[in-house]
């Protein structure tokens, strides 16, 4: 809002109670609480319109309520200016504020009014209260309320007055006034019947003040006689609660831009769609908010449950924004929200982030299940390759130098004692032969041991152990077999972790354990040695950890300096 | 009894064993080698552990099986791997010993008759 328009606004508000203050003084004891009672109630409607203003830029809302607040105290202080033509004319409009309050119900929340009809329904009931209240006038000499020359004389007085016409006309125009405000009650009620979503919250203070002004025309119409506090006092009261409605929904309004923040930050990491249209319903105030989605391969919209949506051509009353950084997502909303321009495009970047997040974060999922099939697979491939080499090695070089062996072995037995040269030569040739074949049989099992494959980890670790320059004990090896992944995995942390103790530990013993618990094979490997080591760097641990990492395993090294070296690995195992 | 798969070996082998006293029969399965244990009936069998269609452990149960039909035959497992590439798996087998392939001998296998009797 205009800085000048909102300063002018609070000085004619002033100024207004100011002067309404200024010409009931002194208060006449009999009237005080009246008189406060006004004050309040203008004062109220005043600062709802700058309220109002400011809310809702585009609504003329905020003009009526501040037309509203003059119209109510205007005319009072006019009478009690003690001026003949200033006092007839406060009595003349002294009831238009009602009429302006019809205008304000009507054209609630955008200040603009839906029809001819009501256009007509609220041009009556400006024209019928002044010219009631203009007739009554005329039949009302001051004298009646018994201040013959102390008062303001009546301009419109015609002769002598008549007590008799002026109560005829205030009952004519108390029946009117009924009739008027049933129609226009009935009106505001189809309005929030036909509102849904953020519109219908949007009328709840509406609905007081229609409330409080239906019981002020039927209390003060002169159908029925209630003590003057009642009248002019406690009604005008009840009417204090529809500027002041308005004002805490105002403010409520002001903190849901504050929850929509909340609101997105407070959903859980994969939250469905539905969740969020639910989280950004209730920071919005609209219950009817649909988030809806482009059809894959179609042309339409489904919302969040599975509904079709028009985004084209929304229902009556719905409004559709796109979400930003999503080609396939927009917001249908209730389209009393336009007032609310800023809202609706906090909502939709909001929504837009929540769709942006959990989109990416599906993306890097879905990458990192890839990944990890990917970096299992390659790691299978590998093991089958090191077992394919191995087994070529056992089924051909190795059988060669077997027979090689065995026929050098044979050539020597001839030669023996025949040529003692050639027989030195062929022990020579067959030292040799047997010496490659121990090499080709160690190269062979640091390809792949040929004793898991057999054996499975049983043997497997028993033959490490065997090999280990260190004491071990084994503690447990369960005695069936796993899939091959997981028990090459098994292998080499235990294979890797005793050469370690071998190397570096300086251990006088070592624990092997190895344990099936449900869905998992737990490898633990122990020493007392000096500990220290660790799993990052470039050491033979991470590697094992990457190993262990490559069937979904977790490798945890505990080596507190001086304390020992803990081993565990934790294998998903079916 | 020489029981392997393996041709080259199988040959080298015989000769060896031949030259040594033996008389020798010859086997390249398992089941080849249960099926003539029953009709070659030898005093020793020489059984590699790698077969093409059951190991030497799974051959050496049923010939030990089969004791009932007559006396069973000193089996000697053999292989181009070590011992201890089978874990406990010999020392679980019924078979008398192993003897790695490229220490084969005729000395050696006596060692074994003469230790089994």
């Amino acid at each position: 809002m205009n800085r000048w328009l909102r300063a002018a606004l609070i000085a004619g508000a002033i100024t207004a109670v100011g002067l309404f203050v200024w010409t009931s003084w002194p208060p006449n004891s009999q009237y005080a609480l009246v008189e406060i009672s006004f004050a309040i109630v203008g004062l109220s409607f005043m600062v709802a319109g700058i309220v109002a203003w400011q809310r809702w830029p585009a609504s003329r809302l905020g003009l009526l309520f501040t037309i509203v607040g003059y119209l109510y105290l205007v005319p009072y202080i006019l009478v009690n200016l003690a001026n003949p033509v200033a006092w007839t004319i406060g009595n003349v409009t002294e009831g238009v504020s009602g009429a302006a309050l019809v205008h304000l119900g009507l054209a609630w929340p955008t200040g603009r009014l839906r029809s001819r009809f009501e256009c007509g329904v609220v041009v009556a009931d400006y024209v019928q209260n002044i010219a009631f209240n203009t007739a009554a006038t005329m039949f009302w000499n001051p004298a009646f309320s018994g201040c013959n020359a102390s008062c303001p004389a009546n301009v419109l007085l015609i002769g002598d007055g008549s007590r008799s016409a002026w109560n005829t006309l205030n009952t004519i125009e108390g029946l009117v006034g009924l009739v008027i405000t049933g129609v226009v009650l009935t009106l505001i009620v189809r309005h929030w019947r036909s509102a849904r979503g953020w519109s219908r919250r949007a009328m709840i203070p509406l609905l007081w003040i229609g409330a409080a002004v239906g019981a002020e025309e039927i209390l003060t119409g002169n159908l029925f006689h209630f003590s003057a506090t009642v009248t002019y006092v406690l009604l005008p009261l009840v009417l204090l609660a529809g500027p002041a409605l308005f004002v805490i929904s105002t403010v409520q309004a002001r903190t849901a831009a504050g929850a929509l923040g909340t609101a997105i930050v407070d959903l859980e990491p994969g939250a469905s769609p539905g969740r969020l249209r639910d989280a950004l319903a209730r920071a919005l105030g609209d219950s009817t908010l649909q988030l809806a989605f482009r059809q894959p391969g179609g042309s339409g919209h489904l919302d969040t449950s599975g509904q079709a949506v028009d985004a084209d051509r929304p229902d009556n009353g719905r409004t559709v924004v796109p979400i930003a950084g999503s080609d396939e997502a927009v917001l249908v909303y209730d389209e009393g929200l336009e007032l609310e321009p800023q809202l609706i495009k906090l909502t939709a970047a909001a929504a837009g982030m929540a769709l942006e997040h959990a989109r990416l974060q599906a993306e890097v999922q879905a990458q990192l299940e890839q990944v990890r099939a990917s970096r299992a697979r390659i790691v299978e491939a590998g093991d089958a390759e090191r077992r394919r080499l191995e087994r070529d090695l056992h089924d051909g070089a190795q059988q060669r130098l077997v027979t090689l062996s065995l026929a050098l072995g044979m050539a020597r037995d001839r030669a023996a004692g025949a040529d003692p040269e050639l027989e030195a030569l062929i022990t020579s040739a067959g030292k040799e032969a047997r010496e490659a074949l121990t090499e080709l049989r160690e190269l062979a099992r640091g390809i792949h041991p040929a004793v898991l494959t057999e054996t499975g980890l049983t043997g497997a670790v028993q033959a490490l152990v065997e090999r280990s320059p260190v004491a071990v004990t084994i503690t447990a090896v369960p005695d069936e077999r796993f899939p091959a992944a997981v028990e090459a995995t098994a292998y080499f942390v235990v294979s890797e972790a005793l050469a370690n103790v071998a190397k570096h530990a300086m251990a006088g013993g070592a624990r092997v354990t190895i344990r099936r618990q449900p869905g998992r094979l737990v490898v633990e490997v122990s020493d007392d040695g000096a500990g220290g080591a660790r799993a990052e760097g470039g050491s033979g641990l991470r590697g094992l950890a990457d190993r262990v990492a490559s069937v979904g395993g977790v490798l945890r090294v505990d080596s507190p300096p001086g304390g020992g070296t803990r081993l565990e690995a934790d294998l998903p195992c079916p | 009894m020489i029981v392997d798969d393996h041709d080259g070996v199988r040959s080298f082998a015989r000769g060896m064993l031949e030259a040594a006293g033996f008389t020798v029969a010859e086997a390249g399965t398992g089941a080849e080698a249960t099926e003539a244990a029953r009709t070659v009936r030898p005093g020793l069998v020489l059984l590699d552990i790698g077969l093409p269609d059951f190991d030497g452990f799974e051959v050496a149960r049923r010939l030990a099986a089969a004791a009932a039909e007559g006396p069973a035959p000193v089996v000697v497992l053999t292989s181009t791997r070590e011992a201890r590439d089978y874990g406990g798996q010999i020392a679980a087998s019924p078979a008398a010993g192993f003897l790695p392939k490229d220490q084969l001998s005729g000395a050696a296998l006596r060692a074994f008759l003469t230790r089994d009797r």
